[in-house]
């Protein structure tokens, strides 16, 4: 990539002048193994069209686990100032506030023993996973409405899912301000009224863990103890909203007097009738994807009451629940900025984050730094970052000789797709170690524990 | 619709999603190629079809669809018939098998589709206009539309 020099031990940036249409620099935060793996397909072509966007300030900014995607690459931080900096619901994603929480449950892999293949096999069966399996909650307009407007405290007030204690460990206790579920359209209620509570398919799963190294004594984690990760996100419901915004801002743009290198940044003036209208309808689906996420961890909480009884599922504790696709209007300095994060994790002082390695690899739970907030609006990484397609990945691997491979390392495999295990086989992933690395040195992170999978549920 | 026209599709490499390319030597085969793309996809999983015919949703059962949807110009048209196809797989659970009728008229399409009902992964999060083109060059048309899977 023409352009691309080394601004620090583990920064790099494309100058705002690489190109007549960026209005700020690219910045990329990597080792020199990660950015070889980044320069090997369009993400930093990709990161420079972020550049182009009406309203950003300071840069577009790359995380180490980025890659190609569509639009903006995954693993972007994009700040725009309001309130006349655009708004992109490809700058978001389809999949509005995927992201991960993390349950500590209150036994140890030993004291858990030979009853964790029940365990995953329970949770296989209270979490419906795979694609778009119905779940057993049933929502009605009304009740959808609380959950849009209210997040997972709808489900905690009027379904008895979920404590109190959990709002308070979820990123903005689960509920964006202003969201207006008269903004979400019927198609996307039709898509996602039957999906409250399930997985979805791709690269969604829950994960049963323990915890093989704490770095640092954080978050009342402890060696050895049993942690569930869920990660997950809005369903169809925000897959549509997205779908709906792409498509009405793009055929704004001229009125806007908007011109993009790619269609699929769409966006409009956050501001503007349209802007407004998306950040009311996002925040609706960030709150379902946030009560998406507490029925989900109920039913694991169910699973635990049955395998470990009711005094373990009462002690199972929620550590955090973090988006990694969501934009959020947030105060930095003087300025109030719409921060896209897309396939990029908010990252406070003091706050958890949690950064799932590929199937079958550790993850890792890491804390907020102040380096976050003065270099990348409180951001850092999502995951390990896809380094080879879907198809290489399944040229490589048949998912049953993938499942094969994960129960000889003591990993008890649950899945409804060969296919879609193969897919996310280990090898398709950049190395997360070398990732949380690259976010330690540059003072955005600092890692609290590392955990093994011992069993996991894959949609 | 078997007229003989021809056409074919690939699935180019792309790190995080899928990417359609499709090729053919009419515009309305590119839409029926677009059809098939889509089937396979949804459909070549052996497990789900095994399940399916367990009745784990519904029966097998054929059934047409009707899709009329409307865009600015041919290569959105095409975004729009292949979100109204990953709409129903997963709303309804209709998996397409063949392009049965096809009427496009500027910045409208109309289509009947026949397929069965099934239990289809829903995989399409959604069609991208990320490189998404469809034009002709040469008396070949050419389609390009990234998928979110």
């Amino acid at each position: 990539m023409a352009g691309l020099r080394r601004v620090g031990e583990v920064v790099w940036q494309i100058d705002a002048g690489a190109r007549a249409d960026m209005r700020v620099p690219a910045r990329i935060f990597a080792d020199d193994r990660l950015i070889d793996a980044i320069r090997q397909d369009d993400a930093l072509e990709q990161l420079q069209n972020v550049a182009t966007l009406p309203g950003i300030v300071e840069a577009a900014m790359a995380m180490p686990d980025v890659h190609q995607g569509y639009g903006f690459p995954v693993g972007t931080v994009a700040a725009t100032e309001l309130p006349d900096g655009v708004v992109s619901p490809g700058g978001v994603g389809y999949d509005i506030n995927c992201g991960v929480r993390l349950l500590a449950l209150p036994v140890t892999r030993s004291e858990l023993g030979a009853r964790k293949e029940r365990l995953v096999h329970e949770i296989s069966r209270r979490v419906p996973a795979g694609t778009g399996r119905d779940s057993r909650l049933s929502l009605s307009g009304r009740e959808l409405d609380r959950v849009l407007v209210d997040g997972p405290r709808a489900l905690v007030e009027h379904h008895r899912i979920g404590t109190e204690d959990d709002l308070e460990h979820t990123e903005s206790h689960g509920r964006i301000e202003g969201a207006d579920p008269a903004q979400v359209s019927d198609r996307a209620r039709q898509r996602g009224a039957p999906q409250l509570g399930t997985m979805g398919s791709g690269n969604h799963f829950v994960e049963v863990q323990h915890v093989h190294r704490l770095l640092a004594p954080r978050f009342d984690l402890r060696e050895d103890q049993v942690t569930v990760l869920i990660h997950s996100g809005s369903r169809g419901l925000g897959h549509q909203v997205c779908t709906d915004f792409v498509k009405r801002m793009d055929a704004r743009l001229d009125e806007h007097g908007i011109t993009l290198p790619d269609r699929q940044l769409s966006c409009a003036p956050a501001s503007s009738p349209d802007g407004r209208a998306y950040l009311a309808a996002m925040a609706a689906a960030a709150n379902f994807a946030w009560a998406n996420r507490q029925a989900i961890a109920h039913g694991v909480r169910q699973a635990v009451r049955t395998v470990l009884g009711d005094g373990a599922a009462r002690a199972t504790r929620q550590v955090y629940d973090v988006a990694h696709n969501v934009a959020k209007v947030e105060r930095h300095g003087d300025r109030e900025l719409c921060v896209h994060r897309k396939g990029a994790t908010r990252a406070f002082p003091g706050q958890a984050v949690f950064i799932p390695g590929s199937m079958g690899t550790c993850s890792f739970v890491l804390e907020g730094r102040r380096g976050a907030i003065d270099q990348t609006f409180g951001t850092v990484c999502h995951g390990a970052g896809r380094a080879m397609s879907r198809a290489g990945a399944r040229k490589r691997v048949q998912g049953a000789e993938l499942r094969r491979t994960l129960e000889a390392q003591g990993i008890t495999v649950r899945s409804p797709s060969s296919r879609g295990l193969a897919e996310e086989a280990p090898f398709a992933y950049k190395d997360v170690e070398n990732v949380v690395d690259v976010v330690t040195r540059a003072g955005l992170a600092a890692p609290v524990a590392e955990l093994r999978p011992i069993g996991v549920v894959k949609g | 619709m078997g007229d003989g026209r021809h056409a074919r599709f690939r699935w180019a490499e792309h790190t995080g999603e899928l990417e359609l390319e499709i090729e053919a030597d009419a515009e309305e085969a590119v839409y029926e190629a677009a059809l098939s793309a889509m089937s396979e996809l949804i459909d070549d999983d052996p497990e789900t079809r095994a399940r399916t015919r367990e009745g784990a949703r519904a029966p097998v059962d054929a059934t047409v669809r009707d899709i009329a949807v409307e865009a600015p110009d041919r290569a959105r048209l095409l975004a729009e018939l292949l979100g109204e196809l990953a709409f129903l797989a997963e709303t309804e659970g209709f998996v397409p098998e063949e392009l049965e009728r096809l009427a496009v008229d500027g910045q409208r399409l109309d289509a009947t589709v026949r397929g069965r009902l099934g239990d289809p992964p829903h995989l399409v999060k959604a069609v991208t206009y990320h490189r998404l083109a469809f034009d002709a060059d040469d008396g070949r048309w050419r389609a390009t539309v990234v998928l979110d899977v």
